[in-house]
C-alpha cells in the first residue's frame, strides 16, 4: 500500500464467517436488506468479492471505512484523499478481476456498494468504471 | 403535452439513456423557452453554454464532475451550463426598458416614459442596485432561476428528461473561460430517460398549508379538494413517491447500466 496510515484490523484475511461479522460488513448487509427489502440472493458471492478486495488493499473492512472518515465536532467528515485513494484502488481491483468487462465492473460495484452503505459516497462511471 | 401535464411529469431524472443522442432542435426549443421567461427590467441575466458530452475533451469533462454528479454527467448526453451575467445591466443601461416602452408593454397609463427610464430608473435605481452586490446577485439569480425552470419544463415537454445540478463554480468558469462577471449557476443535464416517466413517483412535498398563506402568515391558504381532484385529472398531481415498483426499477437500471446497489 502506497498510502497507509490505518492499522490493519483482524478481519483482513480471515474466514468468511469472521469477515462477515465485521461491523462494516454487517452495516453493509443491513443497508442492502433495508434498501431492497430482502438480502440479495448472491450475497455469499458479494462477500467473497469484498473479502478479495480487502486482501487486495491489505486492510480489513472496518479499517477501510474508518480510514475514509474522521470524527469532528458536530459529526463525521469524509476524508477526501482517502476516499479518492480507495476509489482508485477499486479501479485497480476491477482491472485485476478475471473475467469479461461486465464481470470486472460488477466486482467493483460490489465494493462501491459496501462503501456506499457505510456512508462513504461513491459513484462509478457508466459501465462501472471509475 | 398540456401545461399541467408537463408540470406533473417533471422529475429530476438521474438515469439517462447514455447512448441515445438528443436532437439539436430540441435543445434549441429548451433555450428558446428560457429566453421567453419573465425577467425584471427585461435585463436577461441568464447565459447558457451547451455541451455535447461526447465532444468535450475528457480532461475537461472530468474537471466538471463533482463527486455527487459524476455519474449523471456520464449518463446524460447533453449538459447545459447556466451562468448569470452580472454585467448586463451596466452594459444595456436601461435600453431594454426603453424597448418595453416602445412595445407598449410599459405604457403611460402606468406612469412609464423614455424620460422616466433615462433620468430616473436607470441612474437612480438600476445602476446603484448593481453596486450592492448581495441584493443585486439575489435579484439577478432569482430571474435566472425562472428562466432555468422554463428550460426544465421545455425539456419534459419535448419528451426528454432533465435534472439541475450545481457544478463547481470555480472550475466551471475556468473550463469555459467565461467573463469575470459571469456567475456559474447550474448545469442542466439532458437526455432521454432510462427510467419510466414516473421515476418512482411525484416527489414528497411539504404540506400545502405550510407553504402558502392568505392575508397574513397565520392563515394558511385553504386547499380545496375539488381543485386537487381537477389537477389529478389533468395529470398535474400524479401518483406520489414511493411507488411500490420503484425498487425493482432501480435494480433493473443498475443491472442494465452496471451500477452499484
Amino acid at each position: 500500500m502506497e498510502e497507509g496510515g490505518g492499522k490493519e484490523d483482524e478481519s483482513a484475511g480471515t474466514t468468511a464467517a469472521a469477515f462477515s461479522d465485521a461491523a462494516a460488513v454487517r452495516t453493509w448487509l443491513d443497508g442492502l436488506r433495508e434498501q431492497w427489502g430482502e438480502e440479495p440472493r448472491d450475497m455469499a458471492d458479494r462477500i467473497d468479492v469484498l473479502q478479495r478486495f480487502s486482501a487486495f488493499v491489505e486492510r480489513g473492512p472496518d479499517t477501510i471505512i474508518a480510514e475514509c472518515s474522521r470524527e469532528v465536532e458536530g459529526g463525521k467528515r469524509i476524508r477526501i484523499k482517502k476516499r479518492r485513494f480507495y476509489s482508485d484502488k477499486i479501479d485497480e481491483f476491477q482491472a485485476s478481476v478475471v473475467g469479461d468487462a461486465r464481470t470486472q465492473a460488477r466486482a467493483a460495484n460490489v465494493v462501491r456498494s459496501f462503501m456506499i452503505h457505510n456512508g462513504i459516497f461513491m459513484q462509478g462511471g457508466v459501465g462501472g468504471g471509475g | 403535452m398540456e401545461f399541467k401535464e408537463v408540470v406533473g411529469r417533471r422529475r429530476s431524472i438521474r438515469f439517462f439513456e447514455p447512448d441515445k443522442p438528443v436532437e439539436r432542435e430540441k435543445i434549441q426549443v429548451i433555450l428558446e423557452t428560457a429566453r421567453l421567461a419573465s425577467c425584471a427590467v427585461n435585463a436577461h441575466w441568464l447565459r447558457a453554454i451547451v455541451v455535447d458530452r461526447d465532444k468535450i475533451p475528457p480532461d475537461k469533462l472530468n474537471q466538471l464532475k463533482t463527486p455527487v454528479a459524476a455519474l449523471t454527467l456520464d449518463l446524460a448526453p447533453v449538459h447545459i451550463y447556466f451562468f448569470c451575467d452580472l454585467g448586463v445591466v451596466k452594459r444595456i443601461k436601461g435600453s431594454r426598458l426603453r424597448e418595453l416602452v416602445d412595445a407598449g408593454a410599459l405604457a403611460p397609463t402606468h406612469g412609464w416614459s423614455h424620460k422616466f427610464v433615462d433620468e430616473f430608473v436607470y441612474p437612480q435605481i438600476l445602476e446603484p442596485m448593481t453596486n450592492n452586490l448581495q441584493g443585486y446577485l439575489a435579484a439577478a439569480m432569482a430571474d435566472c432561476g425562472g428562466a432555468a425552470q422554463n428550460a426544465l419544463l421545455a425539456a419534459f415537454d419535448e419528451g426528454l428528461g432533465a435534472c439541475l445540478n450545481t457544478p463547481n463554480p470555480v472550475l466551471t468558469k475556468q473550463v469555459f473561460g467565461v467573463p469575470d462577471d459571469w456567475v456559474s449557476l447550474w448545469v442542466m443535464l439532458v437526455g432521454y430517460p432510462a427510467e419510466s416517466w414516473e421515476a418512482g413517483g411525484q416527489r414528497p412535498r411539504p404540506p400545502f398549508e405550510e407553504l402558502y398563506f392568505e392575508g397574513d402568515i397565520k392563515t394558511p391558504f385553504r386547499r380545496d379538494d375539488g381543485v386537487v381532484e381537477k389537477l389529478k385529472a389533468a395529470g398535474m398531481i400524479t401518483r406520489p413517491a414511493p411507488l411500490p415498483e420503484r425498487r425493482q426499477e432501480i435494480m433493473r437500471l443498475a443491472e442494465r447500466l452496471n451500477l452499484p446497489t
